[in-house]
Order: structure tokens, then C-alpha cells, then sequence
């Protein structure tokens, strides 16, 4: 389990890292905590000939509340996005997907950027960014643009980032008062990788949902919005019975694939347990409302 | 050989008994343990061996001219010209020549993992990248690996030479079988799976060889290789005269069987080493390991049927089994007779059937893996226990207790021939019922269903045969396979110097995490009056070694406390004659006390043991004539008690005779809509006789506990039908850690063996020979279904739940 070679450069700045991705075009990846990529290396299931490392380029680190969202650049770690009291305020489902994410020492190393960007459809904080909602901040040797987390998971470990493109930050829109979230998995060790997840957040005014948002995680090639989950629980008086429909929704009509985790039924089955007990702990996490 | 005498024990003991902190703390803890991995050479090569990618293909061709021309590959050796270098590896099957194996594959593959090259490179990365350009061309051949097909007519042959996928089958009677059957009032059958899963190291298994070309000494260091005595096999493999192989052991680094007897590891380091002429280091990946670690535990279907009276009284067992071994037949039926030395677990009864079909089939060939098979009878018996005192409405703690043998029906022979030397197994239940609070976990548990929640309790008392004797490795058949081997002996030479500190030298691998320096320790200060701490441990290698086994079957504590004992004996014996002379008293006057000889009477003439060893060295003139210089002994200890079979194999004498006992008691609470259990007590009372050191085996019986409850929720080596495997490295082969594991509450009861030195009996491997009976029991009990196939995996369960539904 040695990785091949490869050659090593580690960028100052976002616009360093841009420039050596142009030079080395497809060759080259972004190393940033390396708890995916270096696995990958060490398995051979990957072998990217160049490694550009942003995890020291100022500009690319923190975390903060930018008066309405979260921002997370680049190279922020995961348990300091975790423990960041802007994050507990204005992105509490990202906090929880965290803390489900590896354990304590490889969530210092991780960053949420990078989980994000290696885009593993089974993985919590892809689930919950998109659960939330926002925007992917990307940057070229050319400029910038932004993509909307709805359209950047395109398939298995892959986005829509071009290529020379390196994602400097995400923003995640803050939810209104009112809002509560759920995020829960099921795997079958303590440390073992999520069989299914799903991250939820609803919002409710005058005893009704108003805005309900439901992402799975590992019941398909992308972390999967589940619209008919969304419609039965928007108008809908939060509680069992439309948590239970909410559910069987968001179950129907997915195909999830089987492997030595458990089936795509064991997997379709725990797509339901895990909305509608997700869908629970939101509704009592509401501020304010009932 | 006749029954050993009845040993009478000191009723004190200085230090056996005691939780002395281990000696091996320091070394370990510093990061100076020397395991291989540590272990450097001037000038050494690493190794990577190219895997197959098929699971059962002829080779047609393999290209390596890619893998050649990459910077830094010295040599390789392919599935074409390994022939040319080694002869087969040992096996301890019947035929060997119908089951070949070589420590790489020749003509074809068998396993998905099986080595098809070794490269040798000036570091492993390089050895990898050469590895990767292997180019092999491969012929598929249909794949195997249902237990069940491999016995159809019409199934592709694992090895064709074999004629069958059959490498052995026997049906042993014991007793009156059918009279007891036809007496029963109630007989219960069921069939049951044991999955495959294995001991999980935290070192892998690795060897670094050095062959020199000039004295023709081949020089081994290696991790496994525990079976000490049997290693003079590995010469004829490596093509070097017996008196040429010297093998040297490095700290395990976690065994749990694994390493009990993986040579290929060492062969193969040893063949690039004489290819070469250079030192060579293998030591597996974490791939190579799963993949092609020779570990894989036991992987069995049952039949079973216990037979009872209405009262509960239990009869007969009769097992019906089929074991898949895998490729190849690394180590024989040792699994089996492990099976058979404790298969009436601690219930009375008279007779027993064990058929046993062992089926090779497209898998990684099965090792050891604590309990070495008895951990699956143990469960079998356990599971159709639960199912008769569900069938008479007992309950399972009242039909156990009505079963056990007796603590004055002792020595107790059971029908297979084999022995129980000693046992209160009544005392072990109601110490753990105690501890565990049965009576109040069984209220408890009536309020928490009435709160909708699914809890349940389970409970075993199970069984740990100790100290194995080779009659084992041949009993199974007509005619011994190779020779029929009578001990499996264990060796210590003491050496107490001018000074009086003593140095005791081992010679197996006797560290696999078991604690074995501790013991040792332990024993010299008991026999020679020094303090634990003060004695050095070192390890002889094999060339100037003396007949040593090493661990393996929980033997290594009590086979050490023999040879301690009797080279101390000898030490104290010489240092006798000394200390009379320098005392001018007559020997028979002296008293042995606190580490000195003393006149029987007059406390102040008295010579410590360091006074009479400088003595020993420096002063042979002043001494008598027939004293040789030094003080030193070496004691060979034999298998104590080891009875031959009888030709008709209807008795397998006595194998497996210092026999210990335990009781677990679980409560679970069990999500039935995800089928996660969780652990809300645990409790698991031992009896392995004397304690030598009840921290250390406090922390065997919690160590194998979790190891248990891995085999049991979720641990397996998964195969799917097209020979893949589907759990390759630790992201799908997944094992507890202590996120997972339940605080244990452990006890120890004391019956001593009447046989054994302090009366210490083995138990290095009972948690993992307890744990999943308790834990099924236990899940049974919360959701009202029977689990009969493990690992019983939270899906598993789901579906469990909805088939009741």
C-alpha cells in the first residue's frame, strides 16, 4: 500500500494553486486534507502525477458567518468548522454531518471543502451542504465564477468543476428562525463508512412547514433531493403522520445499489428510517414554533 | 503414557497470583518492541508479491519485462520459475501431493489474492510499482466457493489431482448414538452457519531472510512461525539442509492464531533472499493480509440434532458438518479436533456423533484463529441449548444448571476419549449471576418492554479445552498422515550468573501479545526467590534452540510453568550441593526460603542464591570435584497428560486435557427497524484454574470478548459467487473498536488443574469461545427470532424481524 510517484508543490495562494493547476492540467489534483485522496493513492486507485497542496495558503483558510451564510474555505478543517460557533449558529446540520464524519484526529486533518469537493455520494458533509443549500466558489488560472450546490454533484466522485478548476469555498445559505434540522446515519460500526444518511431541514410558521428540505446520502450516484419527501411535508403540520409519508416518499422510487454494506433494499429500508427519524429531531430543534 | 500424578499446590504463592505490571510494558510502550517492521539490515531489499485479480484461472502467460525495467527491481520470481527456486510449502493435510502449494501459484490460480510474483526492489514502493506492471494472461476457470456445490458431481476442481473437492471426511461415533437418540423424549435439530472471519493483527505477518552463500545458512527473522518444533519442514522447502535454517522470533504484534503457522510469508522472503544475495524484508500490506494471509477462520454449515428427556435432560449431540478450508490445506483438522475436545461442552452425556466433510473451494486457504474451531462447536452446542429450553419452556439458566457435570464427577472423561481435568461449573454460574444481577436484569427487562423497547438478555456457560497434544494432527485418520507425533513440548533454559541475576531464554515466538514474558517472569521469581522485574528474557533461534511449540490452543502459560519449574529445580538442586559445602552442613539439612538456601534450624547460616552462583563460576577449586563450573539448566517440558488413540478411533484418548470453564451474561437492546444492538451490560465470569496474573487475564477475557462480538455482529470474509472478495481492506471488513465494545464486568473463579504446575489451566482464547452464544441469545431474546447464521449482521437481523412479521 505505497502510493506511485508523484511530484509535490504546495501553493501560497488560491491564485498559486489556480496557476500550477493550469501548468499540469489534468495531471495535477488538489491535495488539500488528504484523508480521501491519500487512501486512494496508497490503494493505487489513484495516481495523479502532481499534487498541488493548499492547506497552508492563507487565503484559503476560516470559517466565519458572512452576516447571512457560513462561508468555508478551502483549507478550513473539519473539527474547527465543527466547534466554530458561527457554524452552530447558522449551519448546525453541517456540525452534525461533521461529527458523524471518521474520528476526532482525522477530523482535525479533513477538510469540509475537500469532503465536499471529492463529492463520495455516501459522505455527510456533501449530504448536508446540500440539505442547506448554497453555492461552491470555484477559481481558474482565467477568473472565478460560483455553482449552486443543487447543480454541483454530477455523479460518483464527480462534480462540475472543469478542468483547472480548484473550489476555493462554499457558502451555505442561512436558514430563517424557525428552521430546525435533522441529520442521521446508519452504519454499522461506531467508524465504518455510512451505509444511508439523510439531512433534513424544515421550516414552520403558524404550526404548518413551510420549506422542507430532504437529501440522502448513499442511496444513489449523487447526494439525492427527494422533491416528493419535500411536497408531502410543505403544508403539512409537523408530526408523525407526515414524517411517516415524508419517508415512504423519499424511499419510493430510489435504487440504491448493493454492496458488502447491505443491500439496496437493507438501504432503501434505512433511507426511510433514517427521514423520518431525521425529520423527528427537526421538528423539536424549531425555534420558537411547534 | 499413564494419568500425571495429582499435584499437590503450595498454599502460598509469592508471585503467581499477583497483577504484576507487565515486563513487556517497557519495551512495547517506548516503541522498542523490534517488530519486523522496526527490523533494518544493512543492503536489505523489500518485497511486494503481485496478486491474482481472478479467482480461478489457469495462467497462461505472465510479461514481466515491464516490471523489469523499472529503476531499482533487482529480481522477480513468477508463478513460471518458483519451482525452479522452492519445493512445496508443508501442509498437514493427508495427501499433499494431491493439493499442492507453493508459496506463489504454479499453473493456475485457486484464489482471488493468491501470489502470482515477488518482486524485489530497493524499497516496497518500488516493489509495488513493479508489481503493477505485471502483465498476466489468464484462462478463467469456473469459480468456486459455495461449500455445497464443491460436493456436486459435477464441480469444477479445485485441484484436479485430488479427483474431488474432498481432502478429507470421517464420521466419528462416540457412545451409544442411536440407543440414546431412540431413549429421548425430545430431540431438536437445526441447521447453522459460521461465517468466516479472521484474527486481525496490528502488525502484519513479515520475515526478513539472509542467505549466505558462503556458509550456506539460511537466516530467518520472523513475526509467525509459533509452531516452533515443526520448522525443520520449512528447510526442505527453502532447499537448505535442517542444520542450515536458523529462524529467529520478533514480537507478533497481535496474532489471535493468525501467525500460529504462516510460513509462506518466510519462504517467500527466504527465496528472493537466496535469488538475491541480498538480505530481503516481506512484510504484507494490509491487502495482502485479507487477501492472502493464510488466516481465514473457520467456515462451516451444520446439521444438528440434540436429543433430551423432558426434563431436560440432555443425551446426545449429533453434528453433521462441512468446513470450507479455502485453496489449500495449511494446517490439517486441527479446527475439528478442537471441535472434538470439549464437544459436549460442560453437559453430562454419554455419547456423540461428529461427521465432519471438509471441501476446498475457491477462498484463501483457513488458519487458526482463537479457539481454532472450538469457538464454533462452542456455539453450535449453545445455540441448540437455547433451542431445547425454548422447546421445553425452561428456562436456559435452570437447563443448564440441571445438565453440568458435577465438581465430584472429576477427572471427567467425555465420549471422544478426552479428558476434563477439573471443574465447579456451578460455582461459575452463580458468581456471574451474582455479578450480572440476573434476577434484576430480568425485571428490569419486563419494564423496558413495557416501554415499547426490545431488550433482551442471553446467557452461555461454555467451555476452554487448554494445552493441546499432537495426537491431534493425526487421530483423524486411519494412518498417521506423516508420523504419529506424541507431544508438543516447550522448552526454558535458566542461567543465573555470578551476580545471581537470572536470564531465562525462550525458544518459540512466544509474544503474541499474550503476555508470555509476564508469565515467565512470574515463574522464575516464584522458583528462584528474585523479583519479576529483575529477570531478562531472551529468545533463542531455531538453529541452537531446544524443542519449543509456543502458543497456540491457550498452552503457552502452562507449558512454560513446567519448564520453569523443572529447570529451577535443577538449579536449586546444584546450588544445594554448593551451599552445603560453603555452609558445611549436610544437604539434607538445607531448607530452600526466599531465594536462599538456609540450616534447617539456625536461620542465620544461610547463602543466598547470588553468594553460591559466584561461587558456581569463580571458584570450581575450592569446590567439590564432581561440581562443573556454572549455573545453568535447561528443562524440556513434555505435553503432560496425552493418552494414544485407540486404532478404531472410537476413543481419541486424551488431547486437550486442562479444561476451563466460563459464563457470559449479555443484555442487548436491539433497534429492530435498523438491527443495531447495543450493549447495555456484559458480564463474563472465567475459570482457567490457578490465575497467574489476573489483570493480564482480565485482559485476554475482555480482548476476546470484543473479538467475539465482531465474529458474531458483523466481522466475515465475504466472498460473492464469482470468487471476489468483497472485503478487502478495513473499510469493508469491519471490526469493533471501543466505540463498539460494552464495559465488561469480568470475574475470575479458581479450580485448580490437580495436573498442572499452581494449577493453572489456559485461557488466552475464551472470550471470543463465549461471546457470540451470549450475544445471540441475547438478540433471540429481544425481538423473538432464532439467529442461526453468523455473523448476524444488522441487515441480517432486519430481515429476521421481517420474516417473523
Amino acid at each position: 500500500m505505497k502510493s506511485p510517484p508523484f511530484a509535490y508543490h504546495r501553493a501560497a495562494s488560491a491564485a498559486e494553486a489556480a496557476a500550477l493547476l493550469a501548468e499540469f492540467g489534468a495531471d495535477a489534483r488538489i491535495l488539500a486534507g488528504g484523508q480521501s485522496l491519500i487512501p486512494l493513492m496508497n490503494l493505487r486507485l489513484a495516481s495523479p502525477g502532481c499534487l498541488v497542496d493548499i492547506t497552508t495558503a492563507a487565503d484559503l483558510d476560516g470559517c466565519g458567518s458572512n452576516g447571512g451564510g457560513l462561508d468555508v474555505g478551502a483549507a478550513a478543517r473539519q473539527r474547527s468548522v465543527e466547534l466554530h460557533a458561527d457554524t452552530l449558529a447558522t449551519a448546525p446540520a453541517l456540525a452534525e454531518a461533521i461529527a458523524n464524519a471518521g474520528q476526532v484526529p482525522v477530523r482535525h486533518q479533513g477538510t469540509v471543502v475537500g469532503s465536499i469537493a471529492h463529492a463520495d455520494p455516501s459522505a455527510e458533509m456533501p449530504a448536508a451542504f446540500k440539505a442547506q443549500g448554497g453555492t461552491v466558489r470555484v477559481l481558474d488560472a482565467s477568473g472565478s465564477r460560483e455553482i449552486a450546490s443543487e447543480d454541483f454533484f454530477e455523479g460518483y466522485f464527480t462534480t462540475a468543476l472543469a478542468e483547472g478548476e480548484l473550489v476555493t469555498g462554499v457558502t451555505l445559505d442561512a436558514w430563517p428562525t424557525g428552521s430546525g434540522h435533522g441529520f442521521l446515519e446508519f452504519s454499522v460500526t461506531a467508524e465504518s463508512w455510512p451505509i444511508a444518511l439523510a439531512a433534513v431541514l424544515i421550516h414552520v410558521a403558524g404550526g404548518t412547514i413551510d420549506r422542507a428540505s430532504v437529501v440522502l446520502g448513499g442511496v444513489a450516484e449523487v447526494p439525492l433531493r427527494r422533491p416528493e419527501a419535500e411536497a408531502i411535508l410543505v403544508g403539512a403540520a409537523p408530526g408523525a403522520a407526515a414524517f411517516e409519508a415524508a419517508a415512504e416518499a423519499a424511499a419510493m422510487g430510489i435504487e440504491p445499489l448493493s454492496d458488502s454494506f447491505g443491500s439496496g433494499a437493507y438501504r432503501k429500508k434505512l433511507a426511510r428510517v433514517m427521514t423520518r427519524r431525521a425529520l423527528t429531531a427537526a421538528a423539536e430543534r424549531v425555534g420558537g414554533e411547534s | 503414557m499413564t494419568v500425571p500424578k495429582v499435584r499437590q499446590h503450595p498454599e502460598h504463592l509469592e508471585w503467581v497470583g499477583k497483577s504484576i505490571p507487565r515486563v513487556e510494558d517497557p519495551k512495547f510502550l517506548r516503541g522498542r518492541g523490534n517488530y519486523i517492521d522496526d527490523y533494518e539490515v544493512p543492503n536489505m531489499l523489500e518485497v511486494a508479491v503481485a496478486r491474482s485479480t481472478m479467482a480461478h484461472a489457469k495462467i497462461l502467460s505472465i510479461d514481466t519485462s515491464a516490471a523489469e525495467a523499472v529503476p531499482g527491481v533487482v529480481a522477480i520470481v513468477t508463478s513460471e520459475n518458483v519451482a525452479d527456486h522452492v519445493n512445496p510449502n508443508p501442509d498437514f493435510g493427508p495427501s499433499p501431493e494431491r493439493h499442492t502449494w507453493h508459496c506463489l501459484a504454479v499453473d493456475k490460480v485457486r484464489y482471488m489474492g493468491e501470489g502470482i510474483a515477488a518482486v524485489a526492489a530497493t524499497s516496497r514502493a518500488v516493489a509495488e510499482d513493479a508489481a503493477e506492471l505485471i502483465e498476466v494472461e489468464y484462462a478463467p476457470l469456473e469459480p468456486l466457493t459455495d461449500m455445497h456445490e464443491a460436493l456436486e458431481d459435477d464441480a469444477p476442481l479445485v485441484h484436479e489431482a485430488l479427483g474431488s473437492n474432498i481432502p478429507f471426511q470421517r464420521n466419528f461415533v462416540f457412545g451409544d448414538v442411536e440407543g440414546d437418540f431412540a431413549a429421548a423424549d425430545v430431540i431438536v435439530r437445526d441447521t447453522l452457519r459460521w461465517g468466516r472471519s479472521g484474527g486481525q493483527p496490528l502488525e502484519t505477518v513479515g520475515a526478513v531472510a539472509d542467505y549466505d552463500a558462503a556458509t550456506g545458512m539460511m537466516t530467518i527473522h520472523a513475526n509467525s512461525l509459533t509452531l516452533t518444533h515443526f520448522l525443520f519442514t520449512m528447510a526442505n522447502t527453502l532447499r537448505v539442509p535442517s542444520n542450515k535454517l536458523d529462524i529467529h522470533p520478533h514480537p507478533a504484534g497481535g496474532s489471535f492464531g493468525a501467525k500460529f503457522w504462516e510460513v509462506k510469508t518466510a519462504i517467500i522472503a527466504g527465496m528472493m533472499a537466496r535469488v538475491t544475495g541480498r538480505p530481503v524484508k516481506f512484510l504484507q500490506d494490509r491487502l495482502d493480509n485479507i487477501a492472502n494471509g493464510d488466516h481465514h477462520g473457520s467456515d462451516r454449515y451444520y446439521e444438528v440434532e440434540l436429543a433430551a428427556r423432558s426434563d431436560g435432560t440432555m443425551l446426545s449431540v449429533r453434528y453433521k458438518v462441512v468446513d470450507n478450508y479455502g485453496a489449500y490445506i495449511q494446517f490439517g483438522v486441527g479446527q475439528h479436533g478442537n471441535s472434538l475436545a470439549q464437544a459436549i461442552g460442560p453437559y453430562r452425556m454419554n455419547s456423540l456423533q461428529y461427521d465432519l466433510t471438509a471441501v476446498l473451494t475457491n477462498k484463501c486457504q483457513q488458519g487458526a484463529y482463537r479457539g481454532f474451531g472450538s469457538e464454533v462447536g462452542n456455539w453450535i452446542l449453545e445455540r441448540m441449548v437455547d433451542l431445547l429450553a425454548a422447546e421445553l419452556d425452561m428456562d436456559p439458566v435452570e437447563l443448564r444448571r440441571k445438565n453440568f457435570i458435577g465438581p465430584e464427577e472429576f477427572p471427567y472423561f467425555i465420549p471422544t476419549g478426552n479428558v476434563y481435568d477439573s471443574g465447579d461449573y456451578e460455582a461459575v454460574l452463580a458468581k456471574t449471576l451474582e455479578l450480572f444481577d440476573y434476577e434484576g436484569w430480568r425485571r428490569r427487562q419486563a419494564e423496558m418492554r413495557a416501554e415499547g423497547r426490545h431488550v433482551g438478555i442471553g446467557v452461555c456457560t461454555c467451555q476452554e479445552r487448554s494445552v493441546f497434544s499432537a495426537t491431534e494432527f493425526w487421530f483423524w485418520f486411519d494412518e498417521p498422515v506423516a508420523a504419529p507425533v506424541t507431544s508438543a513440548p516447550e522448552s526454558v533454559t535458566l542461567r543465573v550468573d555470578p551476580m545471581g541475576a537470572v536470564t531465562a531464554t525462550l525458544y518459540s515466538n512466544a509474544s503474541w501479545g499474550n503476555s508470555a514474558e509476564t508469565m515467565v517472569a512470574q515463574f522464575v521469581a516464584e522458583e528462584l526467590g528474585v523479583h519479576p522485574e529483575d529477570v531478562t528474557i531472551v529468545y533463542g533461534g531455531t538453529s541452537q534452540g531446544m524443542p519449543a511449540t509456543g502458543p497456540g490452543g491457550s498452552r503457552f502459560t502452562i507449558m512454560a510453568s513446567g519448564a520453569v519449574e523443572g529447570a529451577a529445580q535443577k538449579i536449586r538442586a546444584k546450588a544445594a550441593k554448593i551451599a552445603a559445602h560453603l555452609l558445611e552442613a549436610n544437604e539434607d539439612d538445607l531448607v530452600w526460603e526466599d531465594g536462599g538456601f538456609v540450616v534447617r534450624g539456625s536461620p542465620d547460616r544461610r547463602k543466598e542464591l547470588a553468594e553460591i552462583s559466584l561461587a558456581a563460576h569463580m571458584f570450581k577449586h575450592s569446590l567439590p570435584e564432581e561440581i562443573e563450573t556454572g549455573l545453568e539448566a535447561a528443562h524440556v517440558q513434555d505435553h503432560p497428560y496425552t493418552t494414544m488413540p485407540n486404532p478404531e478411533r472410537t476413543d481419541l484418548g486424551v488431547f486437550y486435557p486442562f479444561v476451563g470453564h466460563a459464563s457470559h451474561m449479555v443484555v442487548v437492546e436491539v433497534d429492530p427497524e435498523t438491527g443495531r444492538v447495543e450493549f447495555l451490560d456484559y458480564t463474563a465470569v472465567h475459570d482457567c484454574g490457578t490465575v497467574v496474573n489476573p489483570r493480564s487475564v482480565g485482559g485476554q477475557v475482555i480482548g476476546g470478548t470484543v473479538q467475539g462480538l465482531g465474529t458474531t455482529l458483523y466481522e466475515e470474509f465475504l466472498y460473492d459467487a464469482d470468487g471476489v472478495l468483497r472485503t478487502p481492506s478495513f473499510a469493508e471488513y469491519l471490526i469493533p473498536s471501543a466505540l463498539d465494545s460494552p464495559t465488561l464486568r469480568v470475574g475470575h473463579n479458581e479450580t485448580p488443574s490437580p495436573y498442572t504446575p499452581y494449577g493453572i489451566k489456559g485461557g488466552g482464547e475464551a472470550g471470543r469461545m463465549m461471546a457470540p452464544s451470549a450475544i445471540c441469545a441475547a438478540i433471540d431474546d429481544a425481538l423473538g427470532i432464532r439467529i442461526r447464521r453468523l455473523p448476524a449482521t444488522p441487515e441480517r437481523i432486519v430481515e429476521m424481524v421481517d420474516a417473523k412479521d
